[in-house]
């Protein structure tokens, strides 16, 4: 899900910066906040890491495999962190195998890291809720993993399709778009299960790690 | 997991000398002005100035070619429709399928900005150790925190990889067979993921700790005098390449602009 160099315009590529700017620039403001910024560092910095590698775990679909984003997870976790870490990695990426670009670094960073503070917000909700909390945890674990993947993936389809080339047709562009929300719809169920999953394991082995 | 991102980085060529600082304005202004060519005629110029680019930075051949392989095969499967959908000259028509010059162009087009950017990102963070570029980013005013984040997250990369690969090969042994996509083995996997993090976690709380030892966070008093910039000849020369590269970089934008109105 990562936009290569050369193939959206630059005006595009411009504006992506300066959404990762200008949103980076508001991330550090919440993160300076915190009652310790400076503690938070290696915490996010090592789960960054942690993400990284997880994002390189095939899981098979037959005929074919797909890989975790966990976007969602790492907005739940890492909260405001979360947009520091996503334009980390996808520099990691860029930088190591090539995937995504350096052009492109604005917009996949706004691809992914905007559904992850969407996810942490959803996810923290379960702090207003009094009555049945466990159940409420999974029920948001599940909707921002999922839902994180899936504005993700449309943001994706909609940049790459709609920019690609102005002379494509309208309703084309709107099919490719549905064809490809089908694929992304199924994986984002996977990330959802996988982010229930993960976050109840938290809760029963490191409750503070869902609380940085 | 291996990096093999710093494995030419010690190469001795002009652009292996040119200060890493310099380096990134310069190629990151060439980067962006290839972003920006739509025009047909542009695109000899820009594979002429990759490829000289590339031959003074003296990387192997092979090496460009293996990290051209994956995003390579991905921007054709992305490209390869566009022919047949866009335009409405026609160069070639067999049955239902025509092959139209306009898409033909945008698909050009796309494929040697993709090939040439990549390759000049690959000359940037391949002629330099990855801890220069990241020194270079903070000298152009990254902010601290990501600057932090990132040097622990790369120096840090390795080790959760090597833990990540222990941990499968142990649930092999123990007769996993992640193949199969079911229920139980994604909660194996989650389980997988969870655990790593948690040692993540837990491995982040000593290295905060060590670091407060070390006195991070300590602003020592600054001394003026130490930061006096003094150009010698090599900053000359660093600053000369970097003016050539970003003058190319304007004159492609110019030109571009030019062949557009036109």
């Amino acid at each position: 899900m990562h936009i290569p160099d050369g193939l959206i315009p630059p005006s595009v590529c411009l504006a992506g910066y300066a959404i990762t700017g200008g949103t980076t620039w508001y991330a550090l403001q919440q993160i300076k906040k915190d009652s310790n910024p400076q503690a938070n560092i290696p915490k996010a910095s090592l789960l960054t890491a942690a993400f990284f590698v997880t994002s390189l775990i095939h899981i098979p679909i037959p005929p074919t495999s797909i890989h975790l984003i966990l976007n969602g997870m790492m907005g739940a976790i890492l909260g405001y962190y979360a947009f520091l870490a996503i334009p980390i990695g996808l520099f990691f990426q860029a930088v190591m195998f090539n995937h995504g670009g350096i052009s492109t670094l604005g917009v996949n960073t706004v691809i992914m890291g905007l559904p992850a503070i969407a996810a942490y917000h959803l996810f923290k909700l379960r702090e207003k809720v009094s009555r049945k909390r466990e159940l409420w945890t999974k029920i948001l674990a599940f909707a921002s993993g999922a839902f994180a993947l899936l504005l993700s993936a449309t943001l994706f389809a909609a940049i790459a399709i709609s920019t690609i080339s102005p002379d494509l047709d309208a309703a084309t562009e709107r099919n490719a778009i549905y064809v490809s929300l089908i694929g992304y719809g199924i994986q984002a169920i996977i990330e959802g299960t996988v982010t229930v999953m993960l976050i109840s394991f938290l809760e029963k082995v490191k409750p503070e790690l869902l609380n940085i | 997991m291996k990096l093999a991102i710093d494995r030419y980085a010690y190469l001795d060529s002009p652009i292996h000398r040119w200060q890493q600082n310099c380096k990134i304005v310069g190629l990151l202004g060439l980067i962006f002005a290839f972003a920006f060519i739509h025009s047909l005629i542009l695109l000899p110029i820009i594979i002429i100035t990759t490829g000289i680019i590339f031959f003074l930075s003296r990387l192997p051949f092979s090496y460009l070619v293996s990290r051209l392989r994956y995003p390579g095969w991905f921007i054709l499967a992305v490209v390869f429709l566009l022919p047949f959908m866009i335009g409405e000259t026609i160069l070639f028509q067999w049955g239902e399928l025509t092959l139209k010059l306009e898409g033909c162009q945008i698909a050009a087009v796309i494929v040697v900005r993709f090939f040439c950017i990549l390759t000049i990102s690959l000359v940037l963070f391949g002629t330099a150790p990855f801890l220069s570029t990241i020194k270079g980013l903070r000298s152009l005013g990254l902010p601290q925190v990501i600057v932090d984040m990132t040097l622990l997250a790369y120096r840090y990369l390795e080790e959760v990889g090597e833990m990540v690969n222990t941990m499968e090969r142990a649930m092999k042994l123990r007769g996993f067979d992640k193949h199969y996509f079911k229920y139980r083995n994604l909660q194996v996997l989650a389980r997988l993921i969870g655990s790593l993090l948690v040692r993540s976690y837990e491995k982040s709380t000593r290295i905060y700790q060590a670091m407060i030892l070390r006195g991070y966070g300590y602003q020592p008093p600054s001394n003026k005098s130490q930061k006096k910039l003094v150009l010698n000849k090599n900053h000359y020369q660093d600053l000369a390449a970097t003016i050539l590269t970003l003058s190319i970089a304007l004159g492609l934008l110019g030109l571009d602009l030019f062949f557009t109105i036109r």
